[in-house]
């Protein structure tokens, strides 16, 4: 292999990390960065749009309505969610983990009596391209691009929309907020919502790539506590950067010894991280600041 | 007052429900029940009822971390899985003669406890607390899960002990007394029963003690208010990493009583939903005490094997469901609820009282 | 020696500089008020003292000890001890177990029981002995936090604000406290608004402005200063402001 091709594949390994890492991550770092609660149903989450969008495929809807269904329908469980259960337990976010929990065992459990122990997928599209004699999946690319996206639509959406800057109001000082005007439930509300439906729209993205199981959420929920962990509570200051520095750990580690010493390197370099650095790589670069 | 009964009025406290006469005959002849109980039943009965004693550890070691310590740690079948494991690898390697598997036993707990002094260091220094402390926790027991079900090909063994992958592992010897005229092997059957039930009286009269003596003061000033127990001069992250330690080496024993039972381990006692059942338990019993955890634990585990006869998975659907309800309905447990309803011999004794 | 001294300390968040070159000495036996307008620096002095923040540069020494680098539990164990501001109890527990953990690391089991009656009747809390902390009227909880710092025995006690919220009575009982825990050798360092207070109590005034140490003496001369009396008269306008801009930069730290 030249230089050339190895740099390539050392790029595409890592693109392929930081996407799957980024699109995991997102929707749980959105509410926990939103509303300090972290969503044990995340995965189950992610299970829902993967399920969806499944479904809708078998059914004739072009794939990237599908995941976007899928995405969506995520959101609206979400939002159900955050009214029936999460709405009372504001005051206390210890308990609402807790709480996520017993959610996460009634949705992977209450799949398995519905719908089975296994569903049939659809094929990953687009095929492959090769390089060097190395053959690449083309989808791999549009994960990674769809990462990007993502990013710079929740930047997007939080600094120059209305709900953006309510929802920071909210999250800065929540009766400040509410004494001017604004819904803090309403927000509350969409942003788990908003959570939810990213959890749902990386389950619709993966969906081609792997069997749909209903305990699929749990090969996503590592990562994705993992980048939130090392992240801290700040999405762009957070999320993004440490899905990039984890996504070189990963990618270096996979690539020499597998999968799973992918995920035994990701934890060990969080339990570091986290001993330098406790408020994570957001807590870092907002020091100055705080 | 001599030291020794200053330690055993430890047994009473202002950390733990029950006190009094009422309280203690109503142990007293809760204890003799459970001894008479395999007089009135037959030895395979006796034996699964032994099944749910196994996970009671766990519980009473959730319950002193996360309700006593207000240390949320949602891996402890982490530490359950590992000491399983050992055990499994040191009793198939060495075999069960001259009592070496009461020496597996205390090997297998005692590694749990290394490897949770050893995460509890980075997580407890490095001052990770509340939400961190739940997923970082609950992360390590996920990677164990899947380091164990990759172990299928022949390359992963210790000694002649196979790992097996996702089947797991099976076939290591039950605990075994060393007995004049015969080692006595501890099936699921009577004898097991016994000795499982002597280690929960001891172990659950050890930690009231444990509880209501200075170390547990400072441990519930820790989950009350962390900021004022260090500016009382407590260097809060030992104490913190001591109850991890604790509670990882009862749910390492709780690992080992589960493999000898069954003869079997699987990586699944490792992941998601099998963290989950140990939160359901301590939750729904009421996780700060350890009287309403012990009895949550027993409930709860009835109500799992009564409703796991309609299948495993409307099981668990009931049991997300209860934690649910729990944590909307009665945050402190329900068990706990209950007990404050009855009042007097639940009530906790303060350190004034006489 | 003095007990306590602050050389050259410096504390930056960011652009703001809270905690500016503060010098300051406290004698063994002394009690000294640390007093100035809203945003002035005194809690992060405070809480650069008890090793809650590292400070940006400079030094703390302690009976000449430099702890610097020292821990808040290892400051503790050295002989400070302190109220908060906010009173820092275990709610859901007794005052008697609020007290309990808060001694029992100094007294053997024996005497343990004596010794937290007599704190009890020291802090007029006999009677509520059983009643959980958090249940406690204000004034109370504010007594029982002094009477787990007191505990202590320690050789400094740091008081944040301790009347805040008090009645004008709770106020002169707790002068009465700090007046009798002094007369028994303790070193008492007070952040305090109210003057009354104050004058009630203080050997020395320390008057802090901007993060910085702005003027020193006893309270007849700190009153008698007519530039201490402008910077409180002129905070109404300027310092508010200050204060605002102070409290959107350190992101909640009360400066």
């Amino acid at each position: 292999m030249d230089v050339g091709t190895l740099a390539f594949s050392a790029l595409y390994q890592f693109g392929d990390a930081f996407a799957f890492l980024v699109l995991s991550a997102c929707g749980l770092a959105v509410i926990f960065g939103m509303m300090g609660v972290i969503n044990l149903a995340h995965g189950e989450f992610i299970m829902c749009g993967a399920y969806v969008t499944v479904s809708a495929a078998h059914a004739g809807v072009p794939l990237p309505l599908a995941i976007l269904l899928g995405a969506v329908v995520s959101g609206l469980v979400g939002a159900v969610v955050e009214i029936v259960v999460i709405r009372h337990l504001y005051d206390r976010p210890l308990d609402t983990i807790v709480a996520t929990w017993g959610l996460s065992l009634i949705g992977t459990q209450g799949t398995l009596i519905l719908l089975g122990s296994t569903m049939a997928g659809v094929g990953t599209p687009f095929g492959s391209f090769s390089v060097g004699g190395y053959s690449y999946s083309v989808y791999r690319l549009v994960l990674f691009v769809m990462a990007v996206v993502v990013l710079g639509g929740l930047y997007a959406l939080f600094n120059w929309t209305r709900f953006g800057v309510m929802a920071r109001a909210t999250i800065q000082v929540p009766h400040m907020a509410a004494a001017l005007g604004v819904d803090t439930r309403l927000v509350y509300s969409l942003t788990f919502a908003l959570g939810a439906g990213l959890a749902g729209l990386a389950g619709g993205l993966y969906a081609p790539t792997m069997t749909l199981v209903p305990t699929m959420g749990t090969t996503f929920i590592m990562e994705a506590f993992v980048t939130v962990v090392v992240g801290g509570a700040d999405v762009f200051l957070g999320t993004a950067p440490a899905a990039a520095l984890l996504a070189v750990v990963k990618a270096t580690m996979t690539s020499w010894y597998g999968q799973l010493f992918g995920q035994i390197g990701l934890l060990v370099a969080v339990i570091i991280v986290i001993r330098v650095l406790p408020r994570g790589i957001s807590g870092l670069l907002l020091r100055e600041r705080a | 007052m001599n030291a020794l009964t200053r330690f055993f009025r430890r047994l009473e406290g202002p950390q733990t429900l029950g006190r009094g006469p009422l309280f203690w005959l109503g142990f007293v002849v809760a204890v003799a029940c459970a001894m008479a109980y395999p007089l009135v039943s037959d030895g395979y009965t006796v034996g699964n009822t032994v099944y749910f004693f196994t996970w009671i550890f766990m519980a009473l070691g959730l319950c002193l971390i996360w309700g006593y310590g207000g240390s949320l740690s949602f891996g402890q079948t982490a530490f359950f899985g590992i000491a399983g494991y050992s055990y499994g690898i040191l009793t198939i390697n060495f075999g069960a003669a001259y009592g070496f598997t009461f020496i597996a036993l205390v090997f297998a707990v005692m590694l749990a406890a290394l490897f949770a002094a050893l995460i509890g260091y980075f997580l407890f220094f490095g001052r990770i607390s509340g939400v961190f402390l739940g997923i970082v926790t609950l992360s390590v027991t996920l990677v164990l899960e899947r380091f164990m079900a990759q172990t299928a090909g022949p390359e992963w063994k210790i000694g002649s002990a196979r790992l097996n992958g996702f089947n797991g592992m099976s076939n290591m010897p039950p605990l075994t007394l060393p007995w004049p005229g015969g080692d006595i092997v501890l099936f699921p059957d009577v004898e097991l029963y016994y000795v499982v039930l002597a280690m929960l009286v001891v172990i659950y009269l050890a930690l009231r003690i444990l509880v209501n003596s200075r170390f547990g003061n400072v441990l519930v000033a820790i989950r009350e208010n962390p900021e004022r127990a260090e500016m009382l001069g407590y260097d809060i992250r030992k104490y913190q990493l001591g109850t991890f330690v604790i509670g990882a080496a009862l749910a390492g024993l709780s690992g080992v009583l589960y493999t000898s039972w069954g003869q079997y381990i699987t990586p699944s006692s490792m992941g998601m939903t099998a963290a989950a059942l140990p939160i359901v338990w301590v939750a729904v019993g009421g996780r700060s005490d350890l009287t309403t955890t012990l009895i949550g634990t027993v409930t709860v585990l009835a109500v799992f094997q009564a409703l796991t006869i309609h299948g495993s998975q409307y099981a668990l659907v009931v049991m997300g469901a209860m934690l649910v309800l729990t944590v909307l309905l009665a945050p402190s447990g329900l068990i706990f609820a209950l007990a404050r309803l009855v009042a007097r011999p639940f009530a906790k004794r303060q350190p004034g009282d006489v | 020696m003095p007990l306590l001294e602050t050389r050259a300390l410096n504390k930056r968040f960011g652009g703001l500089h809270v905690t500016n070159n503060v010098d300051l000495a406290l004698e063994v036996g002394q009690v000294h008020c640390l007093i100035g307008p809203n945003g002035a620096g005194k809690s992060t002095l405070f809480r650069l003292i008890l090793g809650e923040h590292p400070p940006s540069s400079g030094a703390i020494l302690f009976a000449g000890e430099d702890i610097t680098a020292l821990k808040p539990f290892q400051r503790i164990r050295r002989g400070m001890s302190v109220k908060f501001q906010v009173p820092g109890i275990f709610k859901a527990l007794s005052v008697r177990q609020n007290l309990e953990i808060a001694m029992q690391h100094h007294y053997d089991p024996a005497t343990l029981r004596e010794e937290i009656g007599a704190l009890l009747d020291f802090l007029n809390l006999t009677a509520d002995a059983g009643r959980l902390a958090g249940n406690l009227s204000h004034g109370q909880k504010q007594w029982l936090e002094i009477g787990m710092a007191v505990s202590l025995k320690p050789r400094l006690l740091l008081l944040d604000e301790p009347t805040a919220g008090m009645s004008p009575e709770e106020t002169h009982a707790t002068g009465e406290m700090v007046k009798r825990l002094n007369a028994e050798g303790m070193t008492v360092l007070a952040v305090e608004h109210d003057m009354a207070f104050v004058r009630q109590v203080a050997d020395q005034v320390t008057v802090l402005h901007l993060g910085k140490v702005f003027a020193q003496g006893t309270i007849d001369a700190i009153v008698a200063d007519e530039r201490v009396a402008a910077i409180y008269l002129g905070q109404a306008t300027a310092q508010e402001a200050a204060h605002d801009t102070s409290h959107a930069q350190t992101g909640g730290v009360h400066a």
